[in-house]
């Protein structure tokens, strides 16, 4: 009987190739996966209720500890909803500064995932190069915020610190090394071929399928749907900065890698931008203790894909509610759609490509 | 008198405790070199050491549900394979401590068994990742052992005799790389197969299946299967080294050229993404075909037997 039995390989909770705790079954037939099943939330911390607890001013920083990686996505979020909400605009050097620590921060958050993805595939060599570049990203945000992770770049109704003249150089200086790297490693995925062999059509997202589960971030990109809350529904200074969305068709793992490596091209365009033409003003304007009852939905482009917060305040010093919901979670049932049929040895790659963050997705 | 002899050379030197601690340093050199191409600093020079040390002292868990004897005996097969097989190489350029018509033969299955008892330790537990492991383990033996092999065997055809120390005499004088480049390079890659070093560590890929067939080992196993891996190593490179690279005739020479060696493999290890079970059995069939051809030339130009 024993042999009718599907062979399920567990990876995770515990599991060399995922750092965060997920569980994937994957029934396997010999080497090859026949379904997938997921089961997530081994990470819940109750943040959403705790935020009931806090002032507005107190669950900014609870919020910016939802995730290590885009701590500055979760805490504009949650501003933009607050400020939406008791109807104070925050000034326009504070919306540059937003967006310009944004951008940053999707840099760094793209290079983590590069070296990842190339370490679920065995690519060390790869792995190491990318993570010492990155290095330059966490040093200038370091230099501009205090802090490496969480930058608590923000306070409701501005931001908290200036990009001063010295700062503006060792920005500009980090991101011309980094696009000469960015350049050198989507020749090295573009072209490599034992890296290839293992990209090219494997994983392959379809762009009906990838409506079908509702994809966002990279991942839909990946698959050609142009979809981008910074062009959509621009928010912090992405009017005055238009993006160039980045549109690959193949939907396989190949084109997740171009259409990262290609963001980050234009994430560099948009720091110099924003760099040169900071304009002259205020950092804050003032935010009154109590936010006025209602409801308001924000909406932003995280690195993985939109991130978007529903806040309902009623009339006091704390919300009566914060929901989230990140990108991760949109993305994970793609594992399901795109996994069966390939090698075992690929689902560490497939799953490394939606660039899944467990620690964002329950919270 | 004459039994002080033969027990030095099996306990201590060249075979036995220096061909370990000889392993464990080119580990450490292997380690260090692919560190550097990584960009990284890499280990300090006992690291090796100080694992398999640390691994020694630790508890053996001996998992329920299993052959306990074969889970314990297997650790020890291996490592008495492979320091078996030291014995018939020209270890530090001294002549092999033993030698026979044929020994050739026995030193490549000597090596082979090492990887069987590796896959027997992987399919003797009820642990899935180290199933999976043993699987693949033994798909690769049987997809590189046959090109591994024809490879060794080029030299000796040339050379006229199946015995390592015949052949080692015999390419002292011809530097076989340049008349058998193919040989050479499969060889080289064969034993990365071997020793299941990256691009070719689909049997252990850590993101996959942990690590493979050894998941279930933490102890003392898990130290002795990495002590014939070393083992396995020094072997390797200087079968390689004899057969190829203009034999080996004295401990520099020895030293040299196996150290050359490794600095080749290293750069290998770092410069590709780790292949699928299935692309690694592709590559072989396209190495053992192109073997055939260089046996062909060699045939029909003129090997002094077949």
């Amino acid at each position: 009987m024993l042999a009718l039995e599907k062979f399920i390989v567990p990876i995770g909770p515990q599991h060399p190739a995922l750092k965060e705790p997920g569980h994937f079954e994957f029934a396997v037939d010999g080497e090859t996966v026949t379904s997938v099943n997921v089961r997530l939330g081994y990470v819940h911390r109750g943040i959403e209720k705790a935020t009931e607890d806090r002032n507005w001013a107190q669950n900014l920083y609870l919020l910016e500890r939802i995730c290590g990686i885009c701590s500055h996505t979760h805490a504009l979020c949650y501003s933009l909803g607050v400020e939406a909400l008791a109807e104070v605009t925050a000034p326009p050097r504070a919306q540059v500064i937003r967006s310009l620590v944004a951008e940053l921060e999707r840099v760094h958050s793209h290079f983590l995932w590069l070296g990842v993805a190339a370490h679920e595939g065995g690519f060390d060599t790869l792995f190491m190069y990318s993570w010492r570049d990155r290095e330059t990203i966490m040093d200038v945000l370091e230099g501009l915020t205090g802090n490496r992770v969480n930058y608590s770049a923000n306070v409701l109704g501005g931001v908290k610190f200036d990009v001063d003249e010295k700062q503006r150089a060792a920005i500009q200086r980090g991101v011309d090394y980094l696009e000469e790297r960015t350049h050198h490693y989507y020749k090295v995925v573009t072209t490599d071929s034992t890296f290839i062999r293992r990209t090219r059509g494997v994983g392959t997202l379809t762009t009906a399928q990838a409506e079908h589960v509702g994809v966002i971030g990279p991942m839909a990109r990946a698959s050609g749907i142009a979809r981008d809350v910074r062009v959509d529904a621009p928010y912090a200074a992405y009017n005055l900065f238009p993006v160039n969305v980045v549109v690959e068709t193949a939907g396989d793992l190949e084109a997740r890698f171009v259409v990262r490596l290609k963001e980050l091209l234009e994430s560099y365009r948009l720091i110099r931008e924003m760099v040169d033409n900071l304009p002259p003003g205020d950092l804050t304007v003032r935010m009154p203790r109590k936010v006025k009852e209602g409801e308001a939905i924000s909406r932003i482009e995280a690195p993985r894909g939109e991130a978007f917060y529903f806040i309902k305040s009623n009339g006091g010093e704390k919300p009566e509610r914060v929901k989230v919901r990140t990108p991760s979670l949109c993305n994970f049932m793609s594992i399901i759609a795109t996994a069966p049929g390939h090698q075992l040895a690929d689902m560490p790659m497939i799953l490394a490509g939606i660039d899944p963050c467990f620690s964002c997705n329950d919270r | 008198m004459e039994i002080i002899q033969p027990i030095i050379t099996l306990l201590f030197f060249p075979a036995g405790l220096f061909v370990m601690g000889n392993g464990l340093a080119y580990l450490w050199v292997d380690r260090k070199l692919v560190a550097q191409y990584q960009n990284r600093i890499g280990p300090r020079w006992f690291q090796p050491l100080a694992d398999v040390v640390k691994l020694l002292s630790k508890e053996e868990i001996v998992p329920t549900g299993i052959e306990a004897w074969l889970f314990n005996g297997l650790p020890l097969l291996a490592l008495a394979c492979a320091l078996t097989a030291a014995v018939y190489v020209p270890l530090v350029g001294l002549q092999p401590a033993w030698s026979f018509q044929g020994d050739l033969i026995v030193t490549v299955y000597l090596l082979s068994v090492v990887t069987m008892s590796l896959a027997l330790a992987g399919a003797n537990t009820a642990n899935r990742f180290s199933l999976i492991g043993a699987v693949r383990t033994l798909t690769q033996l049987f997809s590189y052992e046959a090109p591994f092999m024809l490879a060794l065997l080029g030299p000796a055809l040339v050379a006229g005799s199946w015995q390592i120390s015949t052949i080692n005499a015999f390419t002292g004088q011809h530097w076989l790389i340049l008349t058998q480049p193919i040989g050479c390079v499969v060889a080289l890659v064969g034993l990365m197969g071997k020793l299941e070093l990256p691009p070719f560590d689909a049997p252990e890929a850590e993101t996959e299946i942990v690590k493979g067939a050894l998941t279930e080992y933490g102890g003392r196993g898990l130290a002795l299967f990495q002590l014939a891996k070393a083992v396995e190593l020094v072997v390797g490179l200087t079968l390689i080294a004899a057969f190829y690279l203009g034999g080996i005739g004295n401990p520099i020479e020895f030293f040299v050229k196996t150290l050359a060696i490794l600095l080749v493999l290293a750069g290998l290890q770092s410069l590709f993404a780790r292949f699928r079970i299935e692309q690694t059995a592709k590559w072989w069939r396209f190495a053992a075909l192109l073997l055939l051809v260089q046996w062909l030339i060699i045939a029909l130009l003129g090997g002094k037997t077949l």
